[in-house]
Formats: structure tokens, sequence, C-alpha cells
């Protein structure tokens, strides 16, 4: 196998705190939109969401401080748009032919993320910094900042809520479906050369140098 | 965790110089312009709040009465009916009472 670094360890560290404040965000946030427990369960609901809520804020502004580089890398590639996105999102991705036809139809090349990725990625950037800042004015000034715009950020709160939440299980679906890129992200950070060729080629063929490791042969490109 | 097992990784940084500029400084104006709106919409509101009370403190000091037990009814209800202020009829007449229901909700 001819490993290639597809998340350095600063991205995983990131996106393993994004998933531990996430998930705990996600389940008391629809707690507190349908209101089911007692008043004791709902304040306790609360509590937990604001905890994971200054976790999840923390998490994004040290990521975007410490590794700038990346968060521009990342709006770089999720904000380009090509022919091939649209040709990507009128097959989407080929997944529904292979999951419900079993059949496999041509899909235009992708770079490191597909474009269902991007789609994804710019939801969640936007989407992220709606409910971060939203959350902030309803947490700490609501009753100091106008009333229409409390209202109106607290739509912009659930809206982005609910929207990064709907996204959430097919997120995960994917992610084990792509199962060397899960553990990539969940794991080591690697990807088999072979799987990146498959799903990424353009990726591979313009975004992809050779790495000198200790001693190791390298197996040219 | 990453002992550097991986042969090949991303090319050092393929964006240019100008483009991770551009890029940047457009993240950074994106956050920069809902903070700034809300931030002026805060004075704004802080302005409305001060002229508000400046008006009222106005008209306070326009008002020929200024307190409530200057009042001519006030003084006219205790004068010939109510007796002294925190008497037995005033607190009959006067007191609200209150019966505490949230236990009969649940």
């Amino acid at each position: 196998m001819r490993p290639i670094l597809k998340h350095p360890l600063n991205v995983r560290i990131f996106h393993y705190i994004l998933l531990l404040s996430f998930l705990p965000l996600a389940a008391t946030g629809l707690l507190l939109f349908f209101k089911p427990l007692s008043q004791e369960g709902m304040q306790l609901t609360y509590d937990v969401h604001i905890i994971a809520g200054i976790v999840m804020a923390l998490d994004a502004v040290a990521f975007t401080i410490m590794a700038f580089d990346r968060v521009v890398l990342f709006i770089a590639r999720v904000f380009s748009f090509s022919g091939r996105d649209v040709k990507w999102f009128m097959v989407l991705g080929g997944y529904p032919q292979k999951f419900l036809l079993g059949k496999k139809v041509p899909i235009p090349p992708m770079n490191k993320y597909n474009s269902g990725q991007k789609l994804f990625g710019a939801c969640v950037l936007i989407g992220g910094t709606v409910l971060i800042l939203s959350g902030l004015v309803l947490w700490f000034i609501p009753h100091a900042a106008p009333r229409d715009i409390v209202w109106f950020l607290g739509q912009a709160h659930l809206v982005s809520g609910l929207v990064l939440t709907a996204f959430l299980p097919v997120h995960l679906f994917l992610a084990v479906y792509r199962f060397d890129d899960f553990k990539a992200m969940m794991i080591h950070g690697n990807v088999p050369y072979h799987d990146a060729a498959e799903y990424t080629p353009l990726w591979v063929k313009n975004e992809i140098a050779p790495v000198a490791t200790n001693g190791e042969q390298l197996t040219s490109k | 965790m990453n002992k550097k097992k991986h042969l090949f990784a991303e090319d050092s940084f393929f964006l240019s110089r100008r483009k991770f500029m551009a890029v940047g400084a457009a993240f950074v104006a994106a956050l920069a312009i809902p903070i700034g709106w809300f931030t002026s919409k805060l004075e704004r509101r802080n302005e409305y709040i001060k002229a508000r009370s400046q008006g009222l403190y106005k008209d306070d000091s326009l008002a020929k009465t200024r307190v409530s037990h200057a009042n001519p009814a006030v003084e006219k209800y205790y004068k010939e009916f109510g007796g002294e202020p925190l008497g037995h009829m005033s607190h009959e007449l006067l007191h609200t009472h209150f019966v505490d229901r949230t236990k009969l909700s649940s």
C-alpha cells in the first residue's frame, strides 16, 4: 500500500472535538425544540447545550486562528465550482444508482472533495458560523439586543441547526461507506493511493507530491 | 499518533499567495460584516433608549405633580376616607392579594 496523508493531525483533532461537541448539541437542540421533558430535565438539557456550544465555538475559533491556511484551503476548495459539479449533481455522484439499482454510472473526476461534500462543507461553514454568532447573542444578550433581531437570530439558529442535523445521518452513512476515508479521518490520516486515485483523481493528479520518509523506498507516482 | 508513515501528501502549498490572501480576506470580511452590522444595531438601539429616558426625565421635570403622594386626589382620599397611609382601611381596600396557582396546573 502507498499511503497518502489526507487528513493532517490538526484537522483530525479539530474534527474529533467538533464531533464530540456537535452530537450533544444536535440531540439537546432537538430536545429544546420539542420540549418533551419536565422543567428540571429541560434546564439540564439547556445547560448541556450551552456547554457543548462553548466547546464547539472555541474549537472553531482556535482552529481558524491556529490553522488559518487550512481554513483558507477548505474555503477555496468548497466554493470552487465548475461544469464537473453540475454533471456530478445530475447523477448525484452515482450513489442512488449504486445503492438502488446496483449499477455503475460514469462520474466526472473529482478534486479532494466531491460536489456533495463541497455542498456539505459550504453548509457547515456558513451554518456553523451562523449557529455560533446567533447562539452567542441568544445566550448572552437576548434582553439587550433589539427584539426583532433576537427573533430573527432565533429563527436563523433553528434553521441552521436543523439543516446541519439533517445532514448528520447522511454524513455518517457515507463516511462509513467510504471506509478508507473514515479510517483516515478517525485514526491515522492516510488513505491508500488506489482509493484516492479512484474517488479523487484530480486531487491525486494535481496536488499530491511524494514525501521523503526515513529510509523508506519511495514508490514513483 | 502520526509517525509519518505516508509516502505522499498534498504539495506543500498549491494556492498562490494572491489567491490565499483573497480567500482569507473575503472570509475575515464575511465574519466581520455581521458582527459590525449587529454592533451598529445595538448602538443605535442604545441611542434610542438614552433619548427615551432623557425624554422621560424632561417630562418629569415639566410635570406639576411629580410624586404620587403629592397627587391631590390621593391627598383627598386619605383626608376624607382612607385615614392614614398603611392604615387598616387602606390595607383592606388597596392591597392586592395573590393566590399561588402554580401547583394546581400540573
